[in-house]
């Protein structure tokens, strides 16, 4: 991957350089203290974009997956119907996406894209979308106490599946990394100049001086990921987790790699009627309700023990070749209830821990 | 992303062959117009709905379809529902068969023929009717469990002799309960298949067997294949638990019983994550499962 150098300064004339070449960007805004959130770059709000912002609750997958998406317009004429696809796929550039939501939006691009029926709605809005990623190295502002992508493996630095990566080398410079050739397309710009083997020796330790800055390592992760996998979690850690969960679904929403959604149609005018998707929640008691009223998933842990198995087992990694976690934090940030993965994963830990069988022998050897 | 800047997604699981996302893909979720032909009257709820696609084409590519595949039906305002397919692909005309139970199974009653509404599919992998070839065929049927089980029965029938024995043993709670009574009929009548029909509960003038389907497996008369045979079992789960119960003991081993489930569902192509059990989505890795895969979902069925 061909690297540059720029100022930090410039930071702006880069984005201002997207948004030339037909792009809408995206970036994320301080609100106050660690709120933050997405919005379109302006020319009077561009003033205001940062390099090191907290990341944003609401994750960036509303840009290739909104909350709720129109498919199809159905209009009533003469006895039969007219059925219009709605498509929109806006150009459009995430600028400071972190590594883990680029993680996340590359578990999506294999979830949707992959296997026998691509996702035609996703994959228009896919193919328009350039990411510029921030890696996160303040520890103050970056990184929070819920972050794990140390655990996941997808950061603080991504290693692919960005266009762009932004790296604060200090001392008023930046480390450009183009992913693709869109990404290397940028580098035309006067802004950067080039860069020499030096810069690339301090990226690499300033990431292995930010790693050491993460609270929450949560070692256990992989060894979660096998007793999922094996199924020999215990019923009543699950039981455990069901008792914390308030099922509002918080989770879910701000989940940068769940897909799931719902079909819903509603009206939409005179004779006509609007097909939408809207983003469902595995945690909520009718996700597998069916009509009739029967509910094959019932209780409260069989929902959240749901949840876990289908973002740990080994067989969806091995099935999307890539996992439905990235490491982000936000479960553990939003959950009321404290059942977050990090918590989850510390629960698994006690339980396999409490597991341990061990019989001292008695004096007489038998 | 390749270099190019193209999203690339490997083949499933391979990893190896990167497959790039042609064009603007198909629209999968885009439903064909349909017109009903006509309905007729099952049992009370539960009535066959006759029909055809507006386009000829689609009508031709539709009939390919396996039996256990599936299709989504739209009543365009209400919403959509997955149903089985109960016709045989070798039979002429396609009809669902389906129980008003929801707001949009509702909707469907409610059409008359010459109204409008959506399908697309087929859907589910359907059962893998090549590969019981020279075996014999044991359906076992609850309810209306036969819906979704007609398919197999009528396309065994019409292919007779690539199959060995070919037994249907059908169970309904009364006599008024019984589904495709017509067809129901010809297989009793019919000399390359042995029908056995039982009621858990008689009304004056019946004849027939009483008791569970589970039940007929045991009689004294009846001699169920067991060798070289795969057994179909579908109906309510109280009746699929004991029925897989009596199979096991007759000699059946698990991966020659043979399933079709059924769940909530909003997409049929593996999206919307309401029917996945355990490591299965419903839609693209069934509905058809043998009861040995049942068994290893993770996730109670």
């Amino acid at each position: 991957m061909k690297a540059r150098l720029m100022r930090s300064e410039d930071l702006a004339m880069l984005v201002n350089a997207i948004r030339r070449r037909g792009y809408e960007v995206v970036a994320p805004f301080c609100n106050k203290g660690r709120d933050t959130y997405y919005d379109t770059v302006t020319d009077e709000n561009i003033g205001r974009v940062r390099l090191h912002v907290p990341n944003p609750y609401y994750p960036p997958k509303r840009f290739v997956l909104p909350p709720i998406e129109g498919l199809l317009r159905v209009k009533r004429a003469n006895g039969t119907y007219d059925l219009q696809a709605t498509y929109e796929a806006p150009k459009r550039a995430i600028f400071g996406i972190r590594s883990c939501d680029v993680a996340g939006i590359y578990h999506l691009d294999r979830f949707y894209l992959g296997r026998e029926f691509p996702d035609t709605y996703y994959a228009r809005r896919r193919r328009e979308l350039l990411l510029v990623n921030v890696v996160c190295t303040n520890a103050e502002l970056d990184i929070s106490d819920a972050c794990f992508c140390v655990c996941t493996d997808t950061g603080p630095a991504a290693r692919d599946h960005f266009d762009l990566q932004l790296m604060d080398l200090g001392a008023g410079e930046l480390l450009a990394v183009a992913g693709t050739l869109a990404g290397e397309a940028l580098f035309e710009e006067p802004l950067f100049t080039k860069a020499a083997q030096e810069h690339v020796e301090r990226r690499r330790q300033i990431l292995s001086e930010v790693r050491k800055r993460f609270k929450t390592t949560t070692c256990w992760f992989s060894a979660t990921v096998r007793y999922v996998s094996q199924g020999s979690v215990p019923e009543k850690t699950w039981e455990e987790i069901g008792n914390r969960c308030l099922e509002c679904g918080g989770c879910t929403y701000v989940c940068p790699a769940c897909t799931c959604f719902t079909v819903s149609d509603r009206p939409a005018g005179r004779d006509e009627i609007e097909r939408v998707r809207i983003w469902d929640s595995c945690a909520l008691g009718g996700f597998t309700r069916m009509a009739g009223g029967h509910n094959p998933r019932k209780s409260v842990h069989d929902r959240r023990n749901r949840r876990f198995f289908r973002k740990l087992a080994h067989y969806f990694i091995q099935r999307e070749l890539s996992m439905a976690c990235v490491g982000c934090g936000r479960c553990a940030a939003v959950c009321h209830g404290d059942v977050g993965m990090p918590s989850v994963v510390e629960m698994i830990r006690r339980a396999a821990a409490l597991e341990e069988k061990i019989e001292p022998v008695p004096a007489d050897g038998r | 992303m390749d270099a190019n800047g193209k999203i690339t997604v490997a083949a499933e699981g391979r990893g190896v062959l990167p497959e790039t996302v042609p064009g603007p893909a198909e629209n999968v979720y885009l439903p064909k117009l349909a017109v009903l032909v006509r309905v007729q009257d099952e049992i009370a709820e539960v009535k066959t709905f006759y029909w055809h696609f507006v386009d000829e084409a689609e009508q031709g590519k539709f009939r390919a379809f396996r039996p256990g595949q599936f299709a989504q039906v739209s009543l365009f305002g209400v919403g959509e529902f997955p149903a089985s397919l109960p016709p045989s692909p070798t039979e002429d005309e396609l009809f669902f068969t389906v129980r008003n139970v929801g707001s949009c199974t509702a909707a469907l009653h409610a059409l008359k023929p010459g109204e409008v509404f959506g399908v697309r599919g087929p859907y589910g992998n359907g059962f893998p009717m090549e590969q019981y070839h020279g075996r014999n065929l044991v359906f076992v049927a609850g309810g209306i469990g036969l819906i979704p089980l007609r398919s197999c029965i009528v396309y065994a029938m019409a292919h007779r002799e690539r199959y060995g024995r070919l037994q249907v043993f059908y169970g309904a709670r009364t006599p008024s309960d019984l589904m495709y009574v017509r067809d129901l009929k010809a297989w009793e009548e019919s000399a390359g298949l042995e029908c056995h029909v039982t009621v858990d509960r008689p009304a004056d003038g019946w004849k027939g067997n009483v008791g569970v389907v589970g039940s007929l497996l045991k009689k004294p008369g009846i001699n169920v294949a067991v060798a070289n045979s795969t057994a179909f079992v579908c109906g309510p789960p109280v009746m699929f638990r004991f029925a897989i119960k009596d199979l096991l003991q007759l000699g059946f081993a698990e991966r020659d019983i043979v399933s079709t489930l059924e769940r909530y569902m909003k997409c049929g192509v593996g999206k919307c994550g309401h029917c996945c059990i355990g490591v299965a989505y419903v839609c693209v890795d069934g509905p058809v499962f043998t009861y040995e895969q049942i068994k290893k979902l993770g996730e109670d069925i």
